[in-house]
């Protein structure tokens, strides 16, 4: 109890707290900006703190991690530009809803389905993290395999109306996926002899492309001059009534369960737990046909989904010094630097800091209601009033500054148009987008990898 | 006052030249690994220290990918005139030219000096029929393929540090790729593998927990921090040391003058009671080697390695 009231108040105080609130707004900002994404902003911002006092550095961590995820939901909602990878699920209820004039209620049910996710992971994280963590262990290269295999098939859900299109769509994407050096034979594929390929295509440049260019393009396609009049954004007559919350309530629940399992497994992001509550809430659904139509319960579960993740992708790193992503890597960096030793002992070398931190990522997750639900929603919808003509040059030039500094290579800026070309033509050829990501996203992590000699001694060498 | 502003006003004319001014504007470090591993979190801390010591700010630019060869390919655009340095671990130019092409080689560029370094090892779970270093190579020798160990990936440091050991005792073993240390562990942990290699930091809070025995460090002389690993000194395999090891290294063609400055700034920056601390917690000692002695380690340690992968089959 003790430790708890100490805790309590050094994450209240002054630095820490008003960084949460900086950071929590900062992060939707950067998830709203498509080609800013939060390990990018994280990776940059982190180092810059290693001065300081180590809970105000990792309360800006916490506030950039879950507000950009609810960041990137808005663009999405409102143009069907993700605004990071994990929103991509948004855009397939969220926009339609957008489109039927119901853009600010999507804005709230996105809000809510965030801290709620956020909220769920982080009771998880504080409460029986260390548990869970254990776990993980049993995950060997052969069970990470067959999740990919399940991955794999649920590319099914989102393969459209035309199956044969979705399935090569999801082979274009397994394709993509290939490129790299292999780590298993040391193999080079695809990489022609250029260095910068040895690490594969980066799957945020491709995404950026593929996802938020052809609606870039279709938006100067209309040339349209004047925007949404302000008497048909219906910003203020939104009210979200207790009837749809309880219906939503099964959703959480579920989506809030799958961010978690995602998350506590090392490899797979916040875009497959997104991907895979999107999946099981049309599934277990009555009426599977008004997904993509506008269900609010499509934009509930893909953003419930990913802030779950986030939170539950520290419990490798904090209760086994494993990081499962890099933002987890980060921050057992950020503490190694302040004189931790990352591994089992961890919470116990420095209960004050390890735990704020976990208190850190639960306010931030409840910060997301405040800063979204009075400020953000409210204003963000307003860009709906832009002319194309200004919105098609700006977002193209943040979606480039944020390609060009995740490697500082002006080589990916080319990718990312290609992409981008790409994407426009098979859209107008009706070939759905989703399959070739999310089939991207499972041969990028470890899961590419088929089972490895492990289980089999002697066999494969 | 008048005296004082004459004094500025001559200075120019007093100082050395040019040169001697160095460093006076910002310093690029190019690190070919992500943000927040054992390499950057090193670079990082040191950068603190050197930035109060050269009296200008370090830039720290992560360039990862490749085993390093992407960052270290990038830095090979970079001029010679001391504003940007890369600091790496050994294994992206010792290893790695071994077994892909690279855009360059030892001569690419002017060593300035070694930071610091650490061993691998090689550990097993508490069952494990073996005590010390000797009856575990014994165990591996006697029942070849059995066993698998973890590495950092094929054609990695790590894999090669521990070939060039088992070559010795015509030891087979599995060799099971991991995308680094962590994963590595995660598996060895979860019983997927027999035996965890990897360097020493990761696996050390399951040392002291009872749930890794560390039998094995690949240096010549024993790691404090794992009494029951043996060196390979007391082996009679000494001579098969692999380190993992960092480094400040500039473009090829870098003034001496400059080299020296940062030289000196390395040694009084490394040897700071607080990074000795720092890297304590990582398991790794402080150790500055400079100009010609860093060429010549840097060529032995190339040359071993490309034995080593010349054997297993894995040369380019």
């Amino acid at each position: 109890m003790e430790m708890i009231a100490s805790i309590l108040s050094s994450v209240l105080a002054t630095g820490p707290f008003l960084a949460m609130i900086g950071s929590s707004i900062l992060g939707v900002f950067i998830g709203a900006l498509p080609g800013l994404n939060p390990v990018m902003a994280i990776a940059l911002l982190l180092p810059l703190t290693y001065s300081m006092d180590p809970l105000v550095a990792l309360a800006m961590v916490a506030g950039i991690y879950n507000g950009s995820m609810y960041g990137g939901a808005i663009p999405a909602i409102l143009l069907r530009i993700p605004g990071t990878p994990a929103a991509i699920a948004t855009t397939f209820d969220g926009y339609p809803m957008a489109q039927k004039g119901e853009a600010a209620r999507a804005l709230k049910i996105a809000c809510w389905s965030s801290a709620i996710g956020g909220t769920a992971s982080a009771i998880a994280l504080i409460t029986v993290g260390p548990l869970l963590a254990r776990a993980t262990l049993a995950f060997g290269p052969a069970e990470y395999f067959w999740i990919a295999v399940f991955g794999m098939a649920s590319v099914g859900v989102l393969v459209g109306t035309d199956a044969v299109k979705g399935l090569m769509a999801a082979v274009f994407g397994l394709l993509l996926g290939t490129v790299g050096l292999d780590q298993l034979s040391g193999v080079p594929r695809y990489t022609f002899d250029q260095t910068w390929l040895l690490s594969g295509l980066d799957l945020i440049v491709i995404l950026v492309g593929l996802y938020a260019l052809p609606p870039v393009l279709s938006l100067a396609e209309k040339a349209d001059l004047s925007g949404l009049s302000a008497s048909d954004l219906k910003l203020d007559n939104v009210r979200v009534l207790w009837s749809e919350v309880k219906s939503l309530i099964p959703t959480w629940i579920r989506s809030s369960l799958i961010g978690i399992s995602v998350g506590i497994l090392p490899g797979a992001g916040g875009n497959v737990a997104a991907f895979l509550s999107y999946n099981a809430t049309k599934n277990a659904s009555d009426d599977p046909k008004s997904f993509g139509e506008g269900n609010p319960r499509g934009v509930a579960a893909a953003e419930c989904g990913n802030n779950a993740d986030n939170a539950a992708s520290m419990i490798p790193a904090l209760a086994l010094g494993i990081p499962g992503n890099v933002v987890a890597a980060l921050v057992l960096g950020a503490l190694l630097i302040h004189g931790l030793q990352p591994g089992p002992q961890l919470f116990h070398q420095n209960p004050q800091l390890v735990g704020g931190f976990m208190v850190e990522m639960l306010l931030t997750s409840l910060i997301i209601l405040i800063v979204g639900g009075a400020a953000a929603t409210r204003v963000f919808a307003q860009v709906q009033r832009l002319p194309g003509v200004l919105l098609v040059p700006t977002v193209l030039v943040l979606m480039a500054v944020g390609v060009y500094v995740i490697n500082g290579r002006v080589i990916d800026l080319w990718i990312m148009f290609a992409a981008g070309a790409c994407g426009y033509f098979l859209e107008k050829m009706e070939v759905p987008l989703a399959p070739i990501v999310s089939a991207l996203s499972w041969a990028d992590g470890r899961a590419e990898h088929p089972p490895r000699p492990a289980d089999q001694p002697g066999g494969l060498q | 006052m008048k005296k004082f502003l004459i004094g500025i006003a001559l200075l120019p004319l007093v100082s050395a030249p040019a040169l001697a001014e160095y460093p006076e504007r910002a310093i690029e470090v190019t690190v070919p690994a992500p943000a927040g591993g054992g390499t950057d979190t090193s670079a990082r801390k040191l950068a603190i220290l050197l930035e109060k010591e050269l009296g200008v700010s370090m830039a720290i630019l992560n360039v990862a990918g490749g085993g390093g060869s992407v960052g270290v390919t990038q830095f090979m655009q970079a001029k010679p005139d001391g504003y940007s340095l890369l600091a790496t671990w050994n294994s992206p130019i010792t290893t790695v030219p071994q077994v892909q092409k690279t855009a360059y080689g030892l001569d690419s560029f002017t060593p300035i000096a070694s930071t610091s370094e650490t061993a691998y090892t090689m550990c097993v779970k508490p069952d494990f029929p073996a005590e010390n270093g000797a009856q575990f190579l014994d165990e591996l020798a006697a029942n070849p393929d059995k066993y698998t160990y973890g590495n950092d990936g094929i054609g990695g440091t790590m894999q090669l540090a521990a070939e060039r050991i088992f070559q010795q005792r015509d030891i087979k073993a599995v060799a099971i790729p991991f995308g680094g240390a962590g994963e590595t562990l995660q598996n060895f942990l979860g019983g997927h593998i027999d035996i965890y290699g990897g360097s020493i930091s990761p696996v050390l809070p399951y040392v002291e927990s009872g749930e890794a025995k560390c039998l094995i460090v690949t240096s010549a002389a024993p790691v404090e921090a794992l009494p029951q690993a043996a060196g390979l000194e007391s082996l009679g395999l000494g001579a098969q040391e692999t380190l993992l090891w960092r480094m400040f290294l500039a473009p090829a063609g870098l003034d001496q003058a400059i080299a020296d400055r940062l030289v000196a700034a390395l040694e009084k920056t490394v040897n700071d009671p607080e990074y000795v601390k720092f890297l304590a917690t990582k398991g790794e000692l402080p150790n500055v080697v400079a100009g010609e002695a860093l060429t010549a380690r840097l060529q032995s340690e190339f040359d071993g390695l490309a034995e080593a992968a010349k054997k297993l089959g894995l040369s380019q």
